[in-house]
C-alpha cells in the first residue's frame, strides 16, 4: 500500500486509484499505413520496467481525472505526479 | 423526481451518533469551465462554484459540492425545483456553456451526525479525515465500505453522505452494523 498525490485532491490511498499502465505511448497518426506487426507492437508490447517507470493513473474513486505518475516499481517510491500534457519535474 | 423506490432507511438515534435519510433532496450535477458557465451558475442559483479542491459552497438555499476542476454537485431541498433545473438546463446545457444532469434519482442522501461521525466513516474508509473534520465545508470523494460515496461536512460533526441508489441499502445497513459497535 503507498499513497498517491493526486494532482486534484492531495493525498489520498493508493486503493482509491486505478493504474493505466505505461504512460506517453503514442497512437500511431495513421494506423492503416503500419504492418500488423507495427501495429501489435503499439497496441502490446510494454517496457515493463524493474526500476523508475513512466505510467498513467486514474484517481477512479475520488475526481475521476486521469495524471501521470514517476514511480520506481522496485520500492514503489513515487518520484514525481503530473497532470496529463505537463512534463514532470523529477527529484 | 421519478415515482422509484428508495431504500428503506429510518431515523436510527445511537450514543453519539444520529442517522437519517435526508430526503427529498434534488441533485444535479453540473459540468463547464468557461467563464459563461459560472456567470450562468452565479445568476440563477446566487452561488459561487468553490474552484478549491475538496471544497463547498453554500447559501440558503443551495450547496454546491467540489468534485473535480469542472464538475460540482448542487444539492437543496425540493421546491421550484423544475424551475430551477430548467433555468440551468436552458441557460447552460441548451446554450453549449456546459452540462446539466438532473441526478437526484441516482443518489441518496444519508444524513450523519454527532461526536461519533467520522469514527463511523473512518471504521471502513482509506480517507485521513484528520484535517477533513476540523473545518466545515470540506468535501471528500472516497470508498466506505467498499462503496463510492461523496461526503460533505455540512456543520461540524454534521455531514450529508451521497451513495448511489443501487449501494445505498447495502452501505445503510452496514452502516448501521458499524454505528452499534461504536
Ligand atoms: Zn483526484
Amino acid at each position: 500500500m503507498f499513497i498517491i498525490n493526486c494532482p486534484y485532491c492531495g493525498e489520498r490511498d493508493q486503493s482509491e486509484f486505478t493504474a493505466g499502465g505505461e504512460a506517453h505511448i503514442e497512437r500511431p497518426k495513421q494506423p492503416t499505413e503500419l504492418s500488423d506487426d507495427e501495429w501489435a507492437e503499439f497496441l502490446f508490447m510494454r517496457k515493463n520496467i524493474k526500476g523508475v517507470q513512466f505510467e498513467r493513473w486514474n484517481h477512479a474513486h475520488g475526481c475521476r481525472k486521469w495524471f501521470n505518475v514517476v514511480r520506481d516499481t522496485t520500492n514503489d517510491k513515487i518520484h514525481a505526479v503530473y497532470k496529463m500534457g505537463e512534463k514532470p519535474s523529477i527529484d | 423526481m421519478l415515482n422509484i423506490n428508495f431504500p428503506k432507511i429510518d431515523k436510527k438515534t445511537f450514543n453519539d451518533l444520529e442517522l437519517s435519510l435526508a430526503e427529498e433532496k434534488i441533485k444535479i450535477n453540473i459540468r463547464g469551465k468557461n467563464k459563461d458557465f459560472f456567470t450562468k451558475v452565479g445568476k440563477i442559483t446566487s452561488i459561487i462554484l468553490p474552484t478549491e479542491a475538496n471544497t463547498s459552497s453554500s447559501n440558503e438555499k443551495f450547496n454546491a459540492l467540489w468534485l473535480s476542476p469542472d464538475e460540482w454537485i448542487i444539492y437543496f431541498d425540493g421546491k421550484d425545483t423544475n424551475k430551477v433545473i430548467n433555468n440551468l438546463f436552458n441557460e447552460i446545457s441548451k446554450l453549449n456553456f456546459g452540462a446539466i444532469t438532473d441526478i437526484s434519482d441516482h443518489w441518496v442522501c444519508i444524513n450523519i451526525k454527532g461526536r461519533k461521525t467520522f469514527d463511523l466513516l473512518s471504521s471502513s474508509s482509506p480517507f485521513n479525515f484528520n484535517s477533513f473534520k476540523k473545518s466545515k465545508n470540506n468535501v471528500a470523494q472516497t470508498v466506505l465500505n467498499h462503496t463510492d460515496v461523496i461526503i460533505h461536512h455540512k456543520e461540524v460533526d454534521d455531514v450529508n453522505l451521497f451513495v448511489r441508489r443501487s449501494f445505498a441499502e447495502d452501505l445503510w445497513l452496514w452502516i448501521n452494523d458499524s454505528a452499534r459497535f461504536l
